[in-house]
């Protein structure tokens, strides 16, 4: 689908396809580059499109370098602005597949294992620009690193899935490149030891700056990270070291110890997840921390694969499977989340790769109990109902 | 005739007689929050304790078709909890349960009335903190702390109120009772309510309840201030960090008037000639702090700094942060009253905006102190003005609305962490467009059709004109009606 998509490269094009799309009573539909499978299917009706950057630009608008500020078209994707920032020694720690554009990672509240040392793109973002559902310009927050004037639309986008409005201009947060990457990777016998003690690693030097747990037929794995000077990274992984013999006891072993530079880890985390784009199933759960090592190993029982990341509870879990597996997939999570299961229903999951005939299965779940006012906040935002209706909410 | 008013009896019989008041003398004291020149007595001031008494005064406000003004303790600086003249005034201040701390999660939920500084000591020991900590947090309220997106002096490392919440409950002024990402998950699915809600003021539902995200205390620090002969040398040395790509927790200015001020009140042992003192902190790994500490020294003197000096030991250090969290106390001994604006700035635009800002200051015959967080580019000239005299606080108002739209000419923003209020709501125009204003109104209309709650703040409402600057005026908002 993605090939047939309009190509908008700047402002003035984007607000004359609303203003198409509002006189034609045609709904716009941009659900991102690898996020297809999120949320109910766009109306048989509509206007495919995808923003991207004018010919020969590097999709910065402007870079205030002493500021470590930079802002961009939200078509510019990861790569392109952090390519573009290289010579400066600064980077957008924004940790996703360097090919999604910098739109597609705020509307999906993308992140990455770095999450845990930098923020998420929630925690970068200083001001955006967006065209409303009434074709207009809207301009808000701003290029400084503290702002409270007027409502902070910027953050209720994030994660949006672009049912609010079409963001096509961000101004965020940079943060020097560290002199040095060291990644440990440790081998796991028990992925729950670990997540019970996130709390009590993140309290020492060896608090990482980013944290992935990943489980295959191989067994598990933890993959700690640490930005910083050489000095910096020698004394985390000491600690580390002397930290898992304590809380984890013979159930982690140091397997690897790598020291990349900054642009082969950017590499290295996008081939860790990279299995996630082939995958027929792919669930993102969301678990209390704490929890994410014992859900992960009774959603592994079932034979697929994992990626999570145990300092803010978020679990994907997916794999090769027809529609018979994918119903028993959700059935299982389902019961993990509910009020009966382990997780006493402090926990949600989204479906973002299903099949095309898994009709029975619900994007979301559970139902949220601010539904109804997000509704509002759409209706309010796009009161025609043209942007990627009926994804999340309804119109 | 307000004290009459039927809504006073519905109140006492939610919340009892001991939560509501209603006597002109009790109502005095919430007649203004921390910005003294917008006044107005509310109907009745009440004091709920759970969420269901916010709810059930939400629908006695509604029956009475009375305004509603959220406030928490009022510590506030743009008079965004004063009352338009009438209205039932929700105070927070009795719902002051921390519900459960879970280290495990990192999570804390609390009722919105609980103050800052509670739950740190109620953290105490456990390795882990809420990190926004605005000089008022002895007082003020974490419900009030979302309410403004409060910031503090460890945010240029450790961010604002905002990056701290994880879920919100908050009561609409239909009295539907909204929870958002509950549950205290770090993840959440659709819109980023709780974004929304953080920093909005007051004005699209009143927090109840909040999921705070705790996070790890740093253990170790190197603390320095340099001293410096002028303000310049100071600014440009944050700038100069700023630039190298190192992100301390803390760079703080005292101007040279200040610096005299707080000697005064409290004898720290700062250089009483000096123009400006720069307080910096650094917090992260014992062994490479040093390294940095260096790094941003050689900054210092570069820039000129005459002195610099570490922090021997936590005592100092303590000191230290106490004295800059006292200066807005000391101005209180050399002036009757006082006016904190809040720009934000580009920080690489510091040297030159607080060159101006003195200029604006001799224009209007105005000395000009300033105390801010220089490391945010979030500049707090302080005006001291006699709140009696009207022509004064007009000049005072003036200069403040000068600074503020050079603040915007520049790149900068109103409002850092303070709020919009009532005091800059003539200025939003200038800060947005006629279609980004209505966009806010429209969500505005989402969570409040009827616009009961805090109406007039925040965004320029045209059921409220506010106009501080007419004489008549001046000190009460709801009389320029």
């Amino acid at each position: 689908m993605a090939n047939m998509c309009t190509e908008v490269a700047d402002p003035e094009s984007l607000a004359e396809l609303v203003r198409q799309s509002l006189t034609d009573s045609v709904p716009l539909v941009d659900y991102g580059r690898v996020h297809e499978g999120v949320g109910h299917p766009p109306p048989s009706v509509h206007t495919r499109f995808c923003q991207t950057i004018a010919a020969g630009g590097d999709g910065i608008i402007e870079h205030y370098t002493r500021d470590l500020t930079v802002r961009v078209s939200a078509g510019a994707t990861v790569r392109q602005v952090n390519e573009a920032l290289r010579p400066t020694h600064q980077f957008l720690p924004l940790d996703a597949d360097e090919d999604l554009s910098i739109g597609e990672v705020l509307m999906h509240d993308v992140y990455g294992p770095l999450r845990a040392g930098y923020g998420s793109g929630r925690d970068l973002l200083l001001g955006l620009r967006y065209i409303d559902g009434l074709g207009r310009d809207i301009h808000v927050g701003g290029r400084t690193v503290k702002n409270v004037a007027g409502y902070d639309v910027g953050r209720l986008m994030v994660g949006s899935l672009g049912e609010l409005g079409i963001v096509y201009e961000v101004t965020l947060r940079t943060y020097a490149v560290p002199e040095e990457v060291r990644v440990v990777t440790v081998a796991l016998t028990d992925p729950d030891t670990l997540s019970r003690n996130i709390t009590n690693l993140l309290l020492t030097d060896a608090s990482p700056t980013g944290l992935s747990l990943h489980g295959d037929a191989s067994g598990w794995r933890a993959i700690f990270r640490y930005c910083n000077t050489h000095g910096g990274c020698v004394v985390q992984q000491a600690d580390l070291e002397r930290r898992l013999t304590e809380l984890a006891g013979d159930t982690a072993r140091v397997e690897s110890v790598q020291t990349l530079t900054p642009e082969a880890d950017e590499t290295a985390r996008t081939a860790e997840r990279a299995w996630r784009r082939q995958a027929d199933l792919l669930v993102k759960v969301v678990t209390p921390p704490a929890l994410t090592g014992s859900v992960a190993a009774l959603l592994r029982e079932g034979g697929w694969r994992i990626d999570a990341l145990p300092v803010h509870g978020c679990i994907f879990v997916g794999g090769e499977g027809n529609a018979a597996d994918a119903l028993r997939l959700d059935r299982t999570i389902n019961e993990t989340i509910d009020t009966h299961g382990p997780l006493g229903g402090r926990g949600f999951r989204v479906w973002y790769n299903r099949l095309a005939d898994a009709d029975l299965i619900a994007p979301f779940a559970p139902p949220q109990s601010d539904y109804a006012l997000l509704c509002r906040i759409k209706s309010a935002m796009d009161p025609h109902n043209i942007f990627n209706p009926g994804r999340y909410l309804r119109g | 005739m307000s004290l009459a008013h039927p809504v006073i009896n519905e109140l006492r019989a939610i919340v009892g007689a001991d939560g509501v008041l209603a006597d002109r003398d009790e109502l005095l004291v919430y007649e203004c929050d921390g910005f003294p020149i917008a006044r107005g007595l509310p109907t009745v001031v009440v004091f709920p304790t759970t969420t269901q008494q916010v709810v059930d005064c939400v629908l006695a406000a509604k029956r009475h078709d009375l305004p509603i003004i959220p406030r928490g303790s009022g510590t506030g600086l743009a008079g965004g909890a004063v009352a338009y003249g009438s209205g039932v005034m929700i105070v927070t201040t009795r719902m002051t349960k921390i519900e459960s701390i879970d280290i495990a999660n990192r999570v804390a939920v609390v009722q919105a009335g609980v103050r800052n500084l509670a739950l740190t000591e109620a953290l105490a020991g456990t390795g882990l903190r809420f990190s926004p900590d605005p000089s008022s947090q002895r007082a003020a309220t974490i419900g009030g702390n979302v309410a403004t997106n409060a910031g503090g002096i460890n945010t240029l490392k450790h961010g604002v109120t905002t990056n701290h919440i994880l879920g919100l409950e908050f009561v609409l002024p239909d009295g539907q009772v909204v929870r958002t990402r509950d549950h205290g998950l770090y993840d959440g699915i659709g819109p980023d309510v709780r974004g929304l809600m953080c920093g909005s003021e007051g004005t699209l539902g009143i927090v109840t309840r909040i999921w705070c995200r705790l996070a790890p205390a740093p253990k170790h620090f190197r603390t320095i201030y340099a001293v410096f002969s002028s303000l310049e040398g100071a600014c440009k040395t944050v700038s100069d960090t700023t630039a190298t790509g190192i992100v301390p927790t803390s760079m703080e200015i005292i101007d040279g008037s200040m610096i005299r001020v707080v000697e005064e009140a409290f004898h720290f042992g700062f250089p009483t000639d000096a123009e400006a003192l720069l307080l910096i902190e650094i917090d992260g790994i014992d062994q490479v702090l040093d390294d940095q500490l260096q790094r941003i020294v050689a900054i210092c003197h570069e820039n000129g700094a005459t002195t610099v000096k570490q922090c021997a030991d936590e005592t100092r250090r303590a000191e230290l942060w106490s004295a800059r969290k006292k200066t807005f106390g000391a101005i209180g001994r050399i002036a009757r009253s006082y006016c904190t604006q809040d720009a934000c700035v580009p920080r690489s635009m510091l040297p030159t905006v607080m060159r101006e800002i003195k200029e604006i200051g001799k224009r209007f015959g105005l000395s000009i102190h300033n105390v801010f967080h220089a490391g945010d580019g979030n500049v707090h000239p302080i005006m001291l003005f006699d709140e009696d005299d009207p022509e004064d606080v007009q000049n005072t108002l003036r200069c403040s609305q000068a600074i503020l739209e050079y603040c915007i000419s520049v790149g900068g923003t109103i409002t850092g962490e303070h709020g919009v209020g009532v005091e800059k709501l003539h200025l939003m125009p200038k800060m947005f467009s006629s279609d980004t204003l209505d966009a806010f109104n429209r969500i505005k209309e989402a969570f409040d059709p009827e616009r009961r709650l805090n109406d007039g703040k925040l965004i320029p409402s045209n059921r409220v004109v506010i106009e501080l600057f007419k004489p008549t005026a001046a000190n009460v908002p709801g009389g320029a009606l």
